[in-house]
């Protein structure tokens, strides 16, 4: 070994030795809806290391307001896990019926719960659990998400291809209007509100005061989830029937690239490496996707796995 | 670590069942066709496993030896019927509305259904010992419908097709009328009220259970021992309930799994030996009839009863 490459390696050699977390590792928690369990993944590994027991069907997975906790939404187990963000241990249970897809709103006052299987919308206060609203729709509520104001709350509705927006100040349903085939994924966006229609190869664009359809960008067969990068310059699309992810301009809706993510391409999360993980549903597999060169490694998880949440700031599990 | 059969009952959905589902615009059955793809998968696999380990019992120590075996047919399109998910599948989407406005019902009444381990708290975290107890659980909750289904007349008169069978094999488990099948739907629905739907994260598990089910069906010759006998339900035990003298209201050996139900509820009988299965009282059309003649007859037979 030369002294200079020695004077090189030093230095990286004692940071690791000393400071095991300087950097951190990242921890990602991946539902495994048919297996009810969570998969807590090694994020720099790429490697599964444990799994914990959900109780049946977990879905859908968000982090709490404060950031102290993940809720993990159990359907056919009407429960609500707690767990810690970092070890991903159980810190309680709260019994709530048929949690599907939930989301806090965006000033953490309410927690909104979709009961797809009971035609439920729910609305809870967000630091009690207390439940404040129920509304009765017709019917499925699937995919849900809200103004940036948090004044209202746009569910679709998976069985009847419409689309439902909810007063959130004055606890009323504002309107439900027809969007697409089998409407999943919903997200606001600039001022519209974007929805994946599954039953269709398109994303219909409405008005948020109305819910008229005012534009649709076809993305490809199936499309199923949306998601804003965090920089939010570009949105990708999840096609289940396709097998690909699509990226989109943010701003103009035009297509940016196609990616063929085979195996039922369903939610993502984005790491600050650049990188997407996707939840492949038929694969047992997460996706971690390098944009920039389409190439995508694969690590391996329980049965269906749905939600996923990636913690880059968590050391190694 | 991969399952195959998962990754077979995944590929079957993507290339076959999802095109078919887009092509004719009911996607929204898709996690439903899912959740199917995987029964069946299993399902065939049980098919497979039972047929390569109790065909070789059934050559081996016969009960009965048969001319011919045509009657045995029709148990194999009960099997296959309904263990690679058609008639679960059509009772689940026929009743999934049904299912749906009802449980919302129940819920705006302020019903959570509960599950074991919301009710024994130590369980959250242990799926294997929840499963286990539910097998237990359900278990109990069977012996009592199989046994009511022996009380009633006009439920007799649709259980007494599988009992009709006098070539039984472990193919008659599934011989069961289709009202017969949905009684059971509705009845561990109501079950699932109270005590919360089963964990369903075990194929094997359930396979193990079907396999115990298929098994004491079997024209063999095997038992499990004085002991063995009591806890897991046997071949020999079994046939005893479907012998010619135990068919209708008197019966004895109710369970499918475990036997300790009939022996708490004293209704066990262990001294029968490899009887003659078959119901005397029952129609022809119920023993050798095809699959629709039988059902006919069941119908037919509880409308009159
Ligand atoms: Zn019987
Ligand atoms: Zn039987």
């Amino acid at each position: 070994m030369t002294p200079w490459f020695r004077l090189r390696v030093l230095p990286f050699l004692l940071a690791t030795a000393l400071t095991p977390h300087a950097w951190a590792d990242g921890v990602a928690f991946v539902l495994n809806s048919k297996s009810a369990s969570v998969s807590i993944v090694d994020m720099t590994a790429r490697r599964e290391v444990r799994r914990i027991p959900a109780l049946r069907e977990p879905h859908h997975i968000v982090l709490s307001p404060d950031g102290k906790s993940l809720l993990i939404g159990d359907t056919a187990g009407n429960q609500i896990m707690f767990a810690d963000p970092v070890t991903g241990a159980v810190q309680r249970r709260a019994p709530v019926s048929d949690p599907y897809h939930l989301a806090f709103s965006p000033n953490g006052k309410y927690l909104v719960v979709n009961g797809l299987a009971r035609n439920q919308v729910d609305v809870y206060d967000a630091a009690t659990l207390a439940m404040i609203k129920r509304f009765h729709v017709d019917s499925t509520p699937s995919h849900l998400d809200f103004s940036p104001d948090s004044k209202t709350a746009f569910v679709t509705l998976q069985d009847t291809d419409k689309l439902a927006a909810f007063d959130l100040t004055a606890m009323t349903p504002k309107w439900v209007e027809p969007i697409g085939p089998t409407p999943a994924g919903v997200i606001w966006l600039n001022g519209k509100i974007l929805v994946a229609n599954m039953g269709s190869d398109h994303v219909a664009v409405a008005d948020p005061a109305t819910g008229k359809i005012l534009d649709r960008i076809v993305t490809g067969k199936g499309a199923h989830t949306l998601f804003l990068a965090p920089d939010k310059k570009i949105l990708w699309v999840n096609n289940r029937a396709a097998g690909t992810t699509v990226s989109l301009d943010a701003q103009t809706l035009k297509i940016i690239r196609v990616y063929n993510i085979p195996g039922g391409p369903d939610d993502i999360d984005f790491a600050p490496d650049g990188t997407l993980w996707i939840t492949r549903r038929f694969a047992e597999k997460v996706a971690v996707l390098d944009p920039g060169t389409g190439a995508f490694e694969t690590v391996q998880v329980g049965r269906s796995p749905h939600g996923i949440w990636l913690n880059p700031k968590a050391p190694a599990p | 670590m991969e399952d195959p059969f998962d990754l077979l009952a995944g590929w079957v959905h993507e290339t076959f069942l999802i095109p078919l589902l887009y092509a004719t615009g009911l996607m929204k059955w898709e996690d439903l066709a899912q959740g199917w793809a995987l029964f069946a998968i299993y399902g065939a696999l049980q098919v497979a496993l039972t047929l390569a380990l109790c065909m070789p019992l059934e050559r081996w120590r016969p009960v009965e030896h048969w001319p011919d075996t045509k009657a045995v047919a029709v148990d194999i399109f009960y099997t296959v019927l309904s263990r690679v998910g058609v008639l679960p599948l059509v009772t689940f989407v026929l009743f999934y509305k049904v299912q749906t406005s009802l449980n919302g019902w129940i819920v705006d009444h302020g019903w959570i259904p509960p599950t074991l381990e919301h009710i024994f708290p130590i369980l959250f975290g242990h799926p294997i010992p929840s499963f286990i107890l539910y097998a237990i659980v359900l278990d109990c909750a069977d012996y009592w419908r199989h046994r009511l289904s022996h009380q009633f007349r006009w439920w007799w008169a649709l259980h007494s097709l599988h009992h009709a069978q006098r070539q039984m094999t472990f193919w008659s488990d599934d011989r069961n009328h289709i009202v017969d099948d949905l009684i059971a739907f509705v009845w561990f629905g109501a079950i699932a009220l109270a005590i919360g739907v089963p964990p369903l994260q075990f194929p094997l598990l359930v396979l193990v259970l079907r396999f115990i089910e298929s098994l004491s069906h079997a024209n063999t010759r095997v038992w499990f021992g004085a002991i063995g006998e009591r806890l897991i339900v046997s071949p020999r035990f079994h046939r005893a309930h479907h012998g010619v003298l135990a068919a209708g209201q008197r019966s004895c050996n109710y369970g499918s799994v475990l036997p300790i139900w009939d022996i708490v509820f004293r209704t066990a009988d262990f001294s029968r030996d490899y009887v003659q299965t078959g119901d005397p009282s029952g129609e022809e059309a119920l023993a050798t009839g095809t699959w629709l003649e039988q059902q006919r007859a069941g119908l037919r037979r509880m409308l009159r009863a």
